[in-house]
């Protein structure tokens, strides 16, 4: 699937052979799609990654490659001594602590205070049939006091998402699919993100994490998809900066030259609902520390 | 029969400049398949960089440059969309099961 080619005449044979390529990938026939049944999903999800890293327990999944990697570990627990995402976390408490005009705070806004309540998104939300993540919760809350929604990807909002996270370090991951046919197609349709190739190069993102998970992608090591969004927001040495899972979605997309959805796009929505419900039972480790 | 299409291809074209008309003609098509792209979701970047150029050499008077440009964004909107078709039942093949 790729088609950067100089001359016209090797464009023209380029798309010859892609025509090709394109009649033999039609003959290959696609598997029945069936009734969704996200817990036998989960359940096949967790015991196909046991078995291809038996060695790491379940609290280690959220550590994506440094859980995979001895020698990627090595240099985390160096870096961990100077957690480079501290600063963001202490903003984040400053924030969350600040009492907005009306003199409420993010606290009024989420159940139990908003401590210890991160492992519970994203959520379907029944009123509106929409999948709920932890950075709407935060802009409908700022909005609903009188401040301006942030930037879904980075900045304050990644800050705030770190402390939040932070205080439900070691609580498992408990997403619910709500009995309600409008929860079970947002599952579906973040299901099929991931396992759906895009982009020229032709990449879905069960192809990194799933078929490729634990290997070399360049430098990196590519994270197993299990507890993988356990760590987020991350401090991502790439970016140098914190990045909201919407972050790490965008630049995924880009990285198979894919033009990305807008952070919070329904799609991107329900492709975290999707990950995070295949977690369920993963302690969340953000925030995290990444290559 | 392949050895035969191939040298076809490569069999030289009457050379002739590329008008107006024929770029603007050109640049439309290619947008308009970009557009289908975008209708199922699946656009990519590097169409959208072509698209970019292709009108980018229509406005400095490169007709020639930008059909070229041109056609290499609408084939690779085409690639596009013909993947987006593909995968919607080809999905499946990869999920863990």
């Amino acid at each position: 699937m790729h088609l950067l080619i100089p001359s016209a005449r090797l464009r023209q044979v380029a798309l010859l052979a892609g025509a090709l390529g394109a009649m033999a990938l039609a003959r290959m026939p696609a598997r029945a799609a069936t009734t969704p049944n996200p817990e036998a999903d989960r359940l096949a999800f967790r015991a196909y990654f046991k078995q291809r890293f038996p060695a790491v327990k379940n609290g280690d999944w959220g550590n994506g490659p440094y859980a995979v990697n001895a020698g990627m570990r090595q240099q985390w627990e160096a870096i961990m001594q100077f957690p480079p995402y501290d600063f963001a976390l202490g903003d984040g408490e400053k924030e969350f602590h600040r009492r907005f005009a009306d003199g409420k705070t993010y606290a009024d806004c989420f159940p139990d205070k908003g401590i210890g309540i991160r492992q519970n998104y994203p959520y379907f939300d029944t009123k509106t049939g929409k999948v709920i993540t932890l950075g709407i919760a935060i802009n409908r809350c700022r909005v609903a006091n009188g401040e301006k929604p942030l930037n879904y990807q980075k900045g304050l909002m990644a800050s705030i998402e770190a402390y939040m996270a932070h205080t439900s370090r070691g609580k498992p991951f408990d997403i619910k699919i709500p009995n309600d046919p409008r929860a079970l197609a947002a599952y579906e349709d973040g299901r099929k993100f991931f396992y759906s190739r895009r982009g020229q190069l032709n990449f879905s993102c069960a192809s990194c994490h799933v078929q490729a998970a634990g290997q070399r992608l360049r430098g990196d090591i590519l994270a197993p998809a299990l507890g993988i969004l356990a760590a987020f927001p991350i401090y991502r040495s790439d970016w140098g900066s914190m990045g909201t899972i919407q972050r790490r979605f965008t630049s995924c997309n880009v990285q198979v030259r894919s033009v990305p959805f807008k952070p919070q796009d329904k799609t991107y929505r329900d492709l975290e609902y999707f990950l995070s419900y295949m977690s369920n039972g993963v302690p969340i480790t953000g925030p995290g520390a990444r290559p | 029969m392949l050895a035969a299409c191939v040298a076809a291809m490569l069999a030289p074209g009457l050379a002739r400049a590329a008008t107006k008309t024929e770029a603007q003609a050109a640049l439309a098509a290619a947008r308009k398949a970009e557009a289908a792209a975008g209708a199922v979701r699946n656009r990519w970047l590097p169409a959208e960089a072509a698209l970019k150029q292709a009108a980018q050499a229509l406005a400095a008077g490169q007709y020639d440059g930008s059909v070229a440009v041109s056609e290499r964004a609408r084939a690779l909107a085409n690639r596009s969309i013909q993947q987006a078709k593909e995968q919607d039942g080809l999905w499946q093949n990869e999920v863990i099961r």
